[in-house]
């Protein structure tokens, strides 16, 4: 049984569809991206699968209840752990008191010296919110997320606002959680972000999904070309490489191919024949970030072409 | 680590603390993130002492009039200031408090907790109210200590009407800071419509009755917390302590207060 099992969801405010015919699954153990520009419908996704919202439409399974039926809602919650979106931690509290206060709602808490080891605020324990850092009040808010011990951790762009360390810190902290059993489910606008932690990731755009797949796979990434870079050595002309390739400015050539393999074993052939150097050599595929512009764009001007 | 997760439930069982002790638990952390702001606190708990030592000090003694006989102004202010202390509490505090909340994302992350949602409001609903009372024995102690003002001869009739005051505006804080579109309209909105209302209602000065004034401002509550209040502390003289005239109008604010918290009650904040 999946963690998370979403199928043909619907949500709408009067005529405008805030997500539709949204499908997919999160298997147990798993991170789970979800991106997509803003107002894609991330967040009502997440909201209905915490019970927070009701949806319009659809099937919806968390933790195998549906998150909207009362009877289950708060052993649900007792069972999901949630990282806002908005930085919502109390200032006049210390560090341990609010996750004190918020251990004791839970059946099973985690104990509140190994969160705030986790979470890297053991010298902060004992000062107020107000007196951290916006890094360390995310990571406090990171903190009352998983202070529950929770089985699925919605994370609403966790990272958002964080300078580069304290991101890899919370990353660092999510991949301690799933090495532990915790499912995730994560929003982000960062691809690197999906690219180091996610599993698997689906791409939100107008309300529906565009694309799911593996980082390395979404999109046809994994089969679309590679570009292959390097300086023209001394003395070669273009029509001396044992390949077709474009010529860029201050010497540099490009080649484009979907059979990188063979071509890069062509060319280090002929350079190692005839005792050249391909300086600044370099095999770039296609980034997550070029195929998530790609997928968001092509929709969003399909839909504008069918409005027309 | 992770424990093993338990059986999918067919009902909302849950094994942690009890409702009741999460609600005192609750109470405890409310009072402990208001006493953690010693310089909030002072001012919630001190604006009413300090303007009830400022008015009695400058005329105390002298004579209310107005329908009120010769009782002493200062026994007139200290009925007033309870009333008062009650309102800033339950409605001027409490509905700043719930729209920041709100907007802040905390109202949100609690109802996202396994704590049932009348849990969470009840204690800060109790938490407000454990405000007001502490502002009302300082108040007391306060007018009897320097003012020789009397307590209220009729107690049952000062309790009750502290605390119907206190669910009416409760009720009317929450259903107005629905009302209220984000922090910092919170601020002045809540208090314009709070000053503006006891200007009229006969805390500074006492209202004759039957004036349109008194007219006027017996549309609204705010007049009636204090005539009630007032009424238990034998003013006007010889007037009937059990002020159920007073305690119906507030009654009625009240259940429009619940009303409209009912209807416009969100978790979420509003700015998106």
């Amino acid at each position: 049984m999946p963690a998370v099992s979403v199928r043909h969801l619907a949500k709408s405010y009067g005529d405008k569809h805030a997500v539709r015919d949204v499908s997919f699954d999160v298997e147990k153990g798993e991170v789970f991206a979800l991106l997509g520009p803003n107002g894609a419908g991330k967040t009502t996704t997440i909201e209905i699968l915490e019970g927070f919202r009701d949806r319009s439409g659809g099937e919806v399974e968390t933790l195998g209840v549906d998150p909207s039926s009362r009877n289950t809602q708060r052993w649900l919650r007792t069972r999901i752990g949630v990282v806002l979106q908005e930085l919502a931690v109390e200032p006049y509290y210390s560090v341990r008191q609010v996750l004190s206060r918020n251990a004791g709602y839970y059946p099973s808490p985690r104990p509140v010296a190994e969160v705030i080891e986790l979470i890297g605020l053991k010298e902060k324990a004992d000062e107020r919110v107000k007196t951290l850092s916006g890094g360390q009040q995310r990571r406090l808010d990171v903190g009352l997320g998983i202070i529950g011990n929770p089985e699925l951790l919605f994370l609403d762009e966790p990272t958002t606002g964080l300078d580069p360390s304290g991101r890899r810190d919370t990353w660092d902290l999510i991949r301690q959680l799933t090495s532990l059993g915790t499912t995730v489910m994560l929003t982000t606008h960062y691809m690197d972000e999906v690219e180091a932690l996610a599993d698997r990731v689906a791409v939100l755009n107008n309300a529906e999904i565009v694309a799911a797949g593996t980082p390395t796979s979404i999109g046809g990434r994994d089969s679309s070309e590679v570009t292959i870079r390097f300086l023209l050595p001394d003395g070669a002309t273009l029509s001396d490489l044992p390949v077709t390739a474009d010529s860029l400015d201050q010497g540099l050539v490009q080649i484009r191919t979907r059979d990188e393999l063979r071509l890069l074993h062509e060319l280090t052939g002929w350079a190692l024949e005839h005792d050249l150097a391909l300086t600044g050599l370099s095999v770039v595929r296609v980034t997550l970030e070029d195929v998530y512009l790609h997928l968001t764009r092509d929709a969003t001007e399909s839909s504008e072409k069918a409005v027309k | 680590m992770s424990t093993a997760a338990p059986a999918t439930p067919t009902t909302g069982s849950f094994r942690g603390l009890s409702d009741a002790r999460l609600v005192g638990r609750q109470v405890w952390y409310e009072q402990l993130s208001f006493w953690l702001n010693p310089l909030g606190a002072i001012f919630t708990l001190g604006f009413s002492t300090i303007f009830l030592v400022l008015l009695g000090a400058l005329g105390g003694n002298s004579k209310t009039g107005s329908g009120y006989g010769a009782a002493k102004l200062a026994q007139y202010y200290l009925g007033g200031f309870v009333a008062y202390a009650i309102m800033a509490a339950c409605f001027t505090v409490l509905a700043q408090t719930l729209v920041n909340r709100r907007e802040m994302g905390l109202l949100k992350r609690l109802r996202l907790s396994p704590v049932p949602t009348w849990s969470l409001l009840s204690a800060i609903f109790l938490s407000t109210m454990i405000i007001a009372l502490l502002q009302v024995g300082i108040l007391l102690a306060v007018g009897t200590l320097g003012f020789n003002d009397h307590l209220p001869p009729h107690g049952v009739a000062f309790i009750l009407a502290i605390v119907v005051g206190m669910f009416s505006f409760t009720a009317l804080g929450v259903g107005v800071s629905t009302l209220v579109p984000n922090a910092d309209a919170s601020g002045p909105m809540v208090s314009i419509v709070f000053f503006l209302l006891l200007a009229f209602s006969g805390l500074y000065f006492p209202i004759k009755p039957g004036t349109t004034l008194a007219t006027v401002s017996g549309y609204f509550p705010v007049r009636h917390l204090i005539t009630a209040v007032l009424a238990s502390f034998n003013l006007p003289p010889g007037s009937n302590p059990w002020a159920w005239n007073d305690l119906g109008v507030m009654a009625i604010w009240g259940a429009a207060g619940v009303f409209i918290a009912l209807r416009r009650w969100q978790w979420a904040p509003r700015r998106k």
